[in-house]
């Protein structure tokens, strides 16, 4: 759970209780067991996102049958990026989540599905699902895929996306890991047509005493870009302006300054960002330049309990544009999970 | 002289029970085992192990409190938060063969990912 204070330049400042989150669990037997996380964001729900969403994240039984071969079935995450599966707001720095890890991949990422999950020995585990695709006639210039997840609302499931993940945890304080997820994205558009979407991505991330670092590099490739978008503008009028390659990438350092039992730990951190939700663009469409951003986030967490994090940081964006102000804020948040 | 051979008989039975208990302590030997747990992993997440041997697992927390649990052997503890101090479990493996240890304390949405493997293996000829 958190809830942040966000003050914009030259905007008034904001108070928001981000999300309420009851994560469930239940044991069958040894090998049959449920997973449920429901959120709701932003305190309240009246119909429109914007007033807040009701979201269940997770809900799924997991088949346990070996140590390399288990079946999960149900709403799961997507195995991509540091972020999507681990969510908790004391494990990440800064109050907000990465960019990349907003409008590149876009968590909280979950969708209908089942697959497979295992650990193959010598630190390497894997999971591979099928899912619901995304829905391409909700992709946009500045959010990219984000408005495209069906999150489980009755689905179209005529030709399922696949996603997997590869991951190396063998190395204490180590993990490294790379995702990928491919779907036909065109099923809400009459007569339907392809829009193929592939995006990947690869990080790491370690800590080792008072140091932690963590790096990630995604993108995405979304082959028909030009014609989703000449559909788009002749169903609704509107140009959603959508690239044909997105890629973001960002590397974060932090520092733990101090580490007491009695008092708790101080984190310093720095990151830097970029996401280019404008990248490369099809042919006959200019790039909107202001969603070529570079971010810098300055900030400190304090965890009084390794389970509660406050947080403080400062986050001075930029865009390629000469006309769209980037936003520069100043985020406290407070989170905290049990 | 009574009482002389009452007290020589006792010094003789306390001699005889610290032979038998240093007997028994290097015919059961211990392997120590360190086992970090943080969201969503243990490391290491395979251990191997010599069956007759006395495991002493001593498990540490890198971020919030986890759970250690042996399926179907009567081993499962909390282990403290970070900072918190270290969870310290004896366990014996009565046959060779496959063990799974996993989280026993739901620790967020990959809780399900925190599972690993006891390999517990005959001792060698001449061990």
């Amino acid at each position: 759970m958190d809830f942040h204070f966000t003050k914009p330049d030259r905007l008034p400042a904001e108070l928001d209780f981000h999300r309420f989150v009851l994560l469930f669990a239940h044991q069958f037997s040894d090998r049959i067991r449920f997973v449920g996380e429901l959120e709701l964001e932003h305190a309240f729900v009246e119909g429109l996102e914007d007033a807040g969403e009701l979201e269940l994240e997770q809900a799924y039984v997991d088949f346990l049958l070996t140590r390399a071969f288990n079946v999960r079935a149900g709403m799961v995450l997507m195995p991509m990026g540091i972020i999507n599966e681990r969510h908790e707001p004391p494990v990440f720095y800064g109050v907000e989540r990465p960019l990349v890890d907003t409008v590149i991949l876009p968590t909280t990422w979950f969708e209908v599905g089942a697959g497979v999950f295992g650990e193959v020995g010598r630190g390497l585990r894997y999971r591979a699902y099928v899912t619901s695709p995304l829905n391409a006639l909700e992709f946009s210039a500045g959010e990219g895929l984000r408005e495209g997840r069906q999150r489980g609302n009755r689905t179209n499931i005529q030709k399922p996306a696949v996603t997997g993940r590869v991951e190396y945890v063998r190395v204490r304080g180590l993990t490294a890991g790379a995702g990928f997820w491919a779907g036909e994205s065109g099923f809400a558009f009459q007569p339907r047509f392809d829009v193929p979407v592939r995006v990947w991505e690869a990080d790491a991330r370690f800590a080792r005493g008072r140091f932690e670092a963590r790096a990630e590099i995604a993108g995405v490739h979304i082959t028909e870009a030009g014609t989703l978008n000449d559909a788009v503008a002749r169903l609704t009028g509107l140009n959603p302006n959508v690239a044909e390659r997105l890629r973001g990438a960002y590397a974060e350092g932090a520092y733990r300054l101090f580490s007491s039992r009695r008092i708790g730990d101080v984190a310093a951190f720095v990151r830097y960002e970029n996401a280019d939700t404008q990248n490369r663009m099809p042919a006959g469409y200019v790039p909107l330049k202001a969603f070529d951003r570079d971010l810098w986030a300055f900030g400190a967490t304090y965890w009084p309990d390794p389970d509660v994090a406050i947080k403080v940081d400062y986050v001075r964006e930029r865009n390629r544009s000469q006309v769209v102000p980037a936003p520069r804020s100043f985020n406290i948040g407070l989170g905290w999970w049990f | 002289m009574r009482a002389f051979k009452l007290v020589a008989l006792a010094i003789a039975a306390l001699l005889v029970s610290v032979v038998l208990r240093a007997a028994a302590q290097t015919t059961v030997p211990e392997q120590v085992i360190d086992i970090a747990a943080e969201r969503f992993s243990f490391n290491p997440s395979e251990v191997r192990a010599t069956m007759g041997t006395t495991l002493r697992i001593r498990l540490t927390s890198d971020d919030t409190m986890h759970g250690f649990r042996i399926v179907g052997a009567n081993v499962n503890v909390a282990i403290p938060k970070r900072n918190r101090g270290t969870a310290v479990v004896t366990f014996r493996p009565e046959k060779p063969g496959r063990y799974t240890f996993e989280c026993s304390r739901l620790c967020g949405a990959g809780h399900s990912f925190m599972r690993g493997t006891l390999v517990v293996t005959e001792p060698e000829p001449g061990q």
